[in-house]
């Protein structure tokens, strides 16, 4: 039997009539989205992180105190990754009878490997952008070295044994490094220069940076081959954990991303499931007739299954076309904000849209179509002989399924793949029987009702099991279009609360105590908004309950860096705003106590009541651990690991902190506050912050035209499936007026039957949205959860409104048109 | 015996039972019948008699709730549904009242499909003669929803005996059809019966177009009388 001859003859003719409108419509949709969502979040994740790299200046960096082997360096070229080296050290300047601590940075030829240098050839100068470091024989410097050392360009200045020619002030380094207590002015001298300086000896106090660029399959690669070999002193760096406050951005703009995407899949797999049902109830007849004919059950699956094949195929490539010009649209859309440089769509993404809308199509489409195999022939004879549904759990088993595959693909976390699937379902069948109970019991109050409430009704109280899975059809629609546009909303306002336009951008440091009075008098009397200021005491954590620290921490942790490095330790009754307690309690807290950032406490496996011993100077001091909180890192403003209560560090030599927004137009101010208070130092942390709010805005604006992209999806979704219902309700409506209702009754019958299942739809989608939105930003995005009052009564009125509307043109034939012509068409 | 008096269909005790809501309803009980090769028999009864019923066993679209049926010797019962339609496809051929064409496809391609079931390398040539044959040469290509009832069931007679069946069941052929039209079928369908030698089953309520088969036989309340 040519099965696929016949196939093909049956998918035409179905094209012709339009019976495969409504399909191609919800599969078009389906591949569409899924395609452009993967191309677009692709694209923009190796944009942004190419981006974001910029901070590191390269995709990976390895620190260590000592040169690496040679080994590693090669098997990094030989998985194709580029390399630059940088190596990080301090020494004293002598010029001009002036002495000045600065920090070298010895570069080599390829640095920076992402991102770019800023330099000026004079004070005045235009700013130029450089693609490496200074030639062998010459330095770059901060402003600050050339005032400090009463230098000009073009002097020589000597860094150890080796005089170098200052040729150039460099005003942006893209890998500056957040360590803003042990900021010194910046030297940038050639790698090739550094044994001549014989300033690094054996033993001396150095940091190389060994930075790696290439493919992110090679990048990965060479992190998990690398991390075994690391010594104690060496770790891994890349933009997640080097960088949290851009970190943490990306990481939530690719979970909102991998949302959307889901959450339009499952709308596409909701409309393609419906679109299939009525698919296949429309060809119940030609089923039987085939069967009579002597079709066998594999047969009929066969043809019926080639027919979705082709389809899936012309859709796919279709939706495949439009994924792509959107996602290049919506890129063109975003020009002026993203960089000029722009990844290009990579061929996985393409594909993964394509196999995405194969699977989806398949997914929810193949219960349906079994539904076909299982026809009668007997129906030839009996045209009421309905066919089986297939069991249950095979029906739901594949789109369940699938979409836990693409949960588990987002969040890499079986678990809360488990947790999400569980909850979704326990919800839906919770959904499910309220409903089905509450359709049950209104059928009591059927005969007390007007006859237009009672048709209206029992059109959805007919079939209550028909009604519920339609209601639950809408409701998943809606709440995936509810979850898109609320996640989306908290995403923005939680960024927007980060990093207000007033968000500190400069640091000041090395106040004096006799300096803290006049100093904030100054920014009082100029209106300079500035955050508390804070006493920094220099100390370094090396004991834990009497045991050495370096005893208890894990190689490459948080704490064994903390434990590696002098610590600005603090102390107060009261904690900036945006820490929160987790454990234990800081009101009034007694001399020698502590309190712990709740990350650091983890690595360190310190607990209340733990006993710390800090080394201040040749001093050593103890503080019991009373509090444990988190840190807002993101904020701009100055937080701390340690704070100690009031009056436990009174003895040591301090210093003050502060963070203070200084508009651009102000900038000069900063000048009088250097010849005020010449020990203090101020940096600048304007530029970081600029691009850390560039990168939130190119998010923002791409999740606002991804959630319009989901909103459309889902809309036309709604329609295309309140149109797949409508066959039985055109010929009711036709019976009905043969039988003399008038139009008027008609359209009230209408009214209330969709304004029912819309209002109920719009119910149970707010009821599952609450449950999964709580699980959802708590345990994935780690946003605060907040209950919406307003958009939870909204939500079930638009739905109605919206069903209704698309219901009564759904049925618009039946009111307007002959009834003899309705039925003879149907 | 001679090969005509080979007994094509036969019955032994058959019965179908519904459940419904209070007990069981019996369709069909104690159907013992024998038809024999190029026989043509009427099964006559009143709506609801149970009728269309047997027809669906004997065709086996349906299985019975107990008894036996033997269609050209292989037992129905022993088979699958897929095992059945096997059997329909060589030996069964279908005329509906309600023609049951399909929609979408054009008079030929209705026609040609059990051959093309069959994986028949000439159904087109096979399928254009006996639609000729039928007085429809002219509506090739016309769709069901174009063209009369009467020539509905043309086509639908054509696409009975396209596949040379050995049995032909029909169930009120002409029951949709005017009485002028529906002669016209009925001539139509004895003189294909003739030529191609098939068994004819007929299901009606008619005795006049019962009369015209060499046999009849009679149900009542799900019971041959």
């Amino acid at each position: 039997m040519n099965r696929l001859g016949l196939a093909l003859r049956f998918l035409r003719r179905d094209a012709l009539h339009g019976e495969l409108t409504l399909l191609i419509l919800a599969l078009i949709i389906a591949v569409t989205s899924s395609t452009a969502i993967s191309l677009f979040a692709d694209r923009l994740h190796r944009t942004m992180n190419l981006q974001a790299a910029e901070f590191l200046a390269a995709d990976l960096v390895l620190t260590s105190s000592t040169a690496i082997p040679q080994a590693w360096l090669d098997e990094s070229t030989k998985m194709g990754l580029q390399q630059a080296r940088t190596a990080e050290f301090s020494t004293v300047l002598i010029e001009n009878d002036e002495l000045l601590l600065v920090g070298v940075k010895a570069v080599s030829q390829a640095y920076p490997l992402r991102g770019h240098l800023k330099i000026m050839a004079g004070h005045d100068a235009q700013e130029t952008l450089q693609q490496k470091g200074p030639a062998t024989g010459s330095m770059w410097v901060d402003k600050r070295v050339l005032s400090a050392l009463k230098l000009n360009i073009g002097d020589s200045v000597t860094v150890g044994e080796k005089s170098l020619l200052l040729s150039h002030i460099i005003s942006y380094e893209p890998d500056k490094r957040g360590d803003i207590y042990s900021l010194s002015p910046r030297v940038l001298i050639n790698d090739a220069d550094l044994p001549a300086t014989q300033v690094l000896q054996p033993g001396s106090h150095v940091h190389y940076f060994f930075q790696f660029s290439g493919e992110a399959a090679a990048i990965k690669r060479f992190n998990v081959w690398v991390k075994p070999l690391l010594a104690v002193s060496q770790r891994l760096m890349d933009v997640h954990d080097d960088r949290p406050e851009i970190g943490n951005a990306l990481s939530r703009a690719e979970r909102y991303l991998g949302l959307s995407s889901i959450l339009v899949i499952l709308i596409a797999g909701v409309a393609i499931a419906m679109s299939t049902r009525r698919y296949s109830e429309r060809h119940f007849n030609s089923t039987a007739v085939l069967r009579c004919l002597g079709c066998q059950q594999h047969d009929i699956l066969l043809i019926f299954l080639y027919q979705f094949l082709i389809l899936g195929l012309l859709a796919c490539s279709v939706g495949l076309l439009l994924g792509w010009f959107s996602q290049e649209v919506l890129f063109h859309l975003l020009r002026s904000l993203l960089p000029a440089k722009v990844s290009q769509p990579s061929l996985i993404a393409v594909l993964l849209g394509f196999l995405t809308g194969f699977a989806i199509l398949i997914g929810f489409s193949l219960p349906p179509l079994l539904r076909l195999k299982r026809v009668s022939p007997l129906r030839v004879l009996r045209r009421e002989l309905e066919p089986l549904n297939s069991s249950s759990w095979l029906v739901y088993g594949l789109a369940l399924l699938l979409i836990s595959g693409l949960i588990f693909q987002y969040t890499q976390d079986l678990k809360l793949m488990l947790s999400i699937i569980g909850g979704g379902l326990l919800a839906l069948i919770l959904s499910a029987a309220l409903l089905y109970g509450l359709l049950v019991q209104v059928r009591r109050l059927l005969p007390r009702l007007s006859l237009s409430w009672r048709l209206g009704l029992q059109n959805v109280l007919r079939e209550p099991k028909a009604s519920v899975t339609q209601i639950l059809a809408f409701s998943i629609t809606l709440l995936a279009m509810l979850l898109s546009f609320t996640v989306r909303n908290d995403l923005l306002s939680d960024w927007q609360q980060q990093l207000p336009d007033d968000a500190p951008n400069y640091f000041a440091i090395n106040i004096f105590p006799n300096q803290v009075a006049s100093f904030k008098q100054q920014l009082q009397q100029q209106h300079i908004p500035s955050a508390d200021f804070h006493p920094i005491v220099r100390g370094r954590l090396v004991a834990i309950n009497g045991t050495a620290v370096q005893q208890r921490v894990s190689k490459d942790s948080q704490g064994e860096r903390a434990t590696h490095r002098d610590l600005s330790l603090t102390w107060g009754n009261h904690l900036p705003a945006d820490n929160k307690t987790l454990a234990g309690q800081w009101t009034e807290p007694k001399k020698g106590e502590l309190s712990i950032e709740s990350k650091l406490a983890n690595s360190l496996k310190v607990n209340l009541g733990d006993r710390l011993t800090f080394s201040i100077g040749s001093e050593q001091i103890h503080a019991t651990v009373s509090h444990i909180r988190s840190v807002q890192w993101d904020s701009m403003k100055p937080n701390f690991y340690m704070v100690f209560s009031a009056g436990t560090l009174n003895d040591y030599p301090t210093t003050y902190i502060t963070s203070f927004y200084l508009s651009d137009n102000r900038k000069k101010l900063l000048n009088e506050f250097v010849k005020q208070f010449p020990a203090m130092t101020v940096l600048e942390v304007d530029a970081m912050l600029k691009q850390i709010k560039m990168i939130l805005g190119q998010l923002t604006a791409a999740i606002n035209y991804l959630l319009y992209f989901a909103l459309l999806a889902g809309f036309s979704v709604l329609f295309s499936a309140i149109y797949s219902t409508l066959d039985q309700r055109i010929i009711d409506g036709a019976l009905m007026r043969t039988l003399g209702a008038n139009r008027a009754l008609l359209r009230h019958v209408h009214l209330i039957e969709f304004s029912i299942i819309g209002l109920l739809s719009g119910l149970i989608a707010v009821f599952i949205y609450q449950l999964v939105l709580f699980g959802l930003y708590h345990y994935v995005l780690h946003l605060d959860f907040h209950f919406n009052i307003w958009l939870s009564m909204l939500v079930p009125l638009l739905s109605a409104t919206c069903v209704t509307l698309a219901g009564l043109w759904g049925v618009r034939a039946t009111v307007n048109k002959p009834p003899m012509l309705v039925l003879r068409n149907h | 015996m001679s090969k005509k008096n080979h007994p094509i269909i036969e019955t032994n005790n058959l019965g179908k039972t519904v459940a419904v809501a209070d007990g069981d309803l019996t369709i069909l009980a104690a159907v013992d019948l024998t038809i024999n090769r190029g026989e043509s028999i009427a099964v006559v009864g009143a709506s609801g008699s149970g009728k269309s019923t047997l027809l669906g066993l004997l065709a086996g679209l349906d299985s019975p709730s107990h008894g036996s049926i033997k269609l050209n010797g292989e037992e129905l019962t022993d088979l699958d549904e897929d095992g059945r339609a096997e059997l329909r496809n060589k030996w069964v051929g279908f005329v509906f009242q309600s023609f049951q064409l399909m929609p979408r496809f054009t008079a030929l391609e209705n026609v040609m499909l059990p051959l093309e079931l069959r994986g028949d390398q000439h159904a087109k040539k096979t399928a254009v003669d006996l639609l000729k044959r039928v007085g429809l040469g002219h509506r090739l290509d016309h769709p069901p929803m174009k063209l009369s009832g009467g020539e509905q069931q043309r086509v639908a007679l054509a696409r009975a005996f396209v596949s040379q069946p050995a049995i032909l069941f029909a169930d009120e052929p002409t029951g949709n059809l005017d009485s002028k039209t529906g002669e016209q079928i009925i001539e139509l369908l004895f003189e294909l019966n003739q030529e191609k030698h098939t068994t004819l089953v007929l299901v009606t309520h008619d005795t006049a177009l019962a009369s015209r088969c060499q046999r009849s036989v009679h149900i009542d309340a799900g019971r041959l009388v």
